[in-house]
């Protein structure tokens, strides 16, 4: 065969298999099964008491994400913004999933100061202490990674960011229960991230129109 | 104490292994050492502070480091915080070092520097008692005195400066006591205006009302007492110590507030020398102070102004002033200066001959820092002091602190 008709065949399937990939018509769905939320941590303070009402946290949830589906072209870093509220001495989202690349946003929701921390890897940034009223302070989140969230004034304090390179995620209700849509048909793994400590993965067979039930840990 | 270097040496070993390491270590640790009963009713949990010090100095040592020479201080606190339901709280700090203040027991001392029982009726903190052994209501660099929230090595000098009054003895003579001036600071027999976190025993309330906080205590001794009669079994309560504290929030940035304290500073070995019909109960220290605090962003500013008056056996009123006003900045999520201005200025007694001297050198001291937090866990800083004293004494001048924490 001549070497541009070879190009031109080759060109054809890659063309193919990126617009099957793009067209997005599978899904999956299914739980994954949760740690016991664990009796709330109370701030302590030693020399000054307490100093305001103390919110639940955001009980135990799970981040279920789609690894190995190639990029596109298209596939840029996210642009968007996400706002995690800190109210209650709490982070509004216990745990935040984001695209790389997605600015998020920590208003102050109580009339006492609050700062944001972190010193993991994928982001190392102190947002200060910033006030109720004024404009939130924000990151960016540029590496994949897991970002854990402190403040630096309640220490009790904890949030996790998981930080993704990949646009199919999808947060767990607190029964664990998903579903992920728009995914690509093929063959794929699948995991669900619940700590940095407990990740379960699958090996999933995606097929258009069809929903795939996964169930972790399990199997499909 | 053969153990302490070694024990410094494996510190400053664990300090040098890759900050991941540490953090995934001293944070196993950290969800180890709590206890929480399965509806949360009851939550217990150790936490501690580990401290490597080093001081070195041009003179002999200023403020409330004792000895004469440079000088190396470990330290372990170990903090049991317990909950019970939402009303009770206990604290327990215990110490291992050498001694409170640097040096005070060169062999090593253990100890409970504080324990407290708490109660809150309320869940929006209107009201809390406590009873126990404690650090005190008055002023604010009080409620951030430990080694991982203070900026620096050392207190301010309004904690820590030594002055000429002394709860041992009456002085003979007017004369006597203006001439302690002359004298290099005898830490064992004089005291500070106020002594650290003055840990004394006694009982408090405090709590919150919109934006305002209060708080009072009750305590066995005077907020200069030393160390050693901060315990009850040492120093009861036949000659007490009130101190309160009003402060007005009127937002997150600012806190302004108010504290006086007020009772006998003498101790009982003091009963003999005071002159005949007076007991140590008739020699009063009054203190008033006032503090102002701000902070936005990486900025954070404190600042004290502190009036104390003792009533001196023989000699009258001694009073004295000292303020100070910090600043902290953060430049990086790791790295952070602070800088700090201290002055204490003496006021005259009559000296006996007509006359009216200061009695004490009036001092002023400047302090620098540079902190880094590695991680969420360890922490160093260096500082630096520059201290002046008006007189022909010196001590401390120069003073440069090295300090590692590790926090768990």
């Amino acid at each position: 065969m001549h070497m541009t008709a070879i190009a031109a065949t080759a060109a054809t399937l890659l063309l193919a298999t990126l617009t099957a990939v793009a067209q997005g018509t599978a899904s999956v769905e299914g739980t994954v099964t949760l740690p016991k939320p664990t009796a709330q941590a109370k701030p302590t303070s030693r020399y000054t008491g307490q100093t305001g009402a103390l919110a639940a946290p955001e009980p135990p949830t799970a981040i279920v994400y789609l690894e190995g589906v190639p990029l596109l072209p298209e596939d840029k870093p996210a642009t968007n913004v996400v706002q995690v509220v800190q109210k209650g001495m709490q982070f509004g989202l216990g745990l935040l999933v984001v695209r790389r690349g997605t600015r998020v946003e920590f208003p102050n929701g109580d009339d006492f100061y609050h700062n944001v921390f972190s010193y993991s890897k994928a982001k190392r940034f102190d947002l200060g202490r910033f006030l109720k009223d004024e404009k939130p302070a924000a990151v960016t989140f540029d590496q994949p990674g897991v970002v854990k969230l402190y403040c630096e004034i309640h220490e009790h304090m904890r949030g996790s960011v998981l930080v993704l390179d990949t646009p199919y995620f999808v947060k767990t209700d607190t029964n664990g229960v998903y579903r992920l849509t728009g995914l690509p048909a093929g063959q794929f793994k699948l995991k669900a991230w619940i700590d940095e400590k407990l990740v379960h993965e699958l090996p999933v067979d995606l097929k258009a129109g069809a929903p795939t039930r996964v169930n972790f840990p399990g199997s499909p | 104490m053969k153990a302490l270097p070694t024990a410094a040496l494996f510190l400053l070993m664990f300090a040098a292994q890759p900050a991941y390491a540490q953090e995934e270590l001293l944070q196993r640790l950290d969800d180890s050492l709590s206890y929480q009963s399965s509806k949360g009713f009851f939550r217990s949990e150790l936490s501690g502070l580990v401290d490597i010090e080093g001081y070195f100095i041009d003179h002999r040592p200023p403020g409330l480091l004792f000895g004469n020479a440079d000088l190396f201080n470990p330290r372990l606190s170990l903090f049991l915080d317990t909950h019970l339901g939402e009303q009770f709280y206990s604290l327990v700090q215990f110490r291992a070092d050498r001694g409170f203040d640097p040096r005070t027991v060169p062999d090593g001392d253990v100890r409970f520097d504080e324990y407290l029982l708490r109660w809150t009726p309320w869940a929006d903190g209107r009201l809390n008692v406590q009873a126990g052994k404690f650090a005190t209501v008055f002023g604010k660099w009080v409620q951030r005195h430990d080694s991982w929230q203070n900026p620096f090595i050392t207190a301010p000098l309004a904690y820590e400066n030594v002055t000429t009054v002394t709860d041992q003895a009456a002085p003979g003579t007017r004369a006597a006591f203006l001439g302690r001036r002359n004298l290099p600071d005898q830490k064992a027999t004089w005291l500070p205006v106020v002594w650290g976190p003055a840990y004394s025993s006694g009982a408090s309330a405090f709590g919150q009302l919109n934006k305002f906080n209060y708080a009072f205590e009750f305590k066995n001794a005077a907020i200069s007492a030393r160390p050693t009669a901060w315990d009850a079994q040492d120093l009861g309560w036949e000659n007490p110590t009130v101190s309160a504290r009003l402060a007005h929030t009127p937002n997150a940035a600012w806190n302004y507030g108010v504290s006086a304290s007020h009772g006998a500073y003498l101790l009982p070995a003091a009963d003999a020398t005071v002159p005949g019909g007076y007991g140590r109960n008739s020699y009063r220290q009054t203190t008033i102070g006032t503090d102002l605090s701000w902070s936005h962003h990486g900025w954070q500013v404190w600042g004290e102004a502190i009036v104390a008056r003792f009533q001196v056996p023989n000699v009258g009123n001694a009073d004295t002033f000292t303020y100070f006003i910090e600043t902290k900045y953060k430049f990086t999520p790791n790295l952070f200066a602070a800088v700090r201005w201290n002055q204490q200025l003496f006021d005259t007694v009559p000296d006996g001959a007509g006359g009216a001297q200061h009695w004490d050198r009036n001092v002023f001291r400047v302090d620098t820092a540079l902190g880094y937090r590695f991680t969420r866990h360890l922490q160093g800083k260096l500082q630096y002091s520059f201290l002046h004293e008006n007189g022909p004494i010196q001590q401390g001048e120069q003073l440069l602190a090295a300090q590692l924490t590790i926090k768990f």
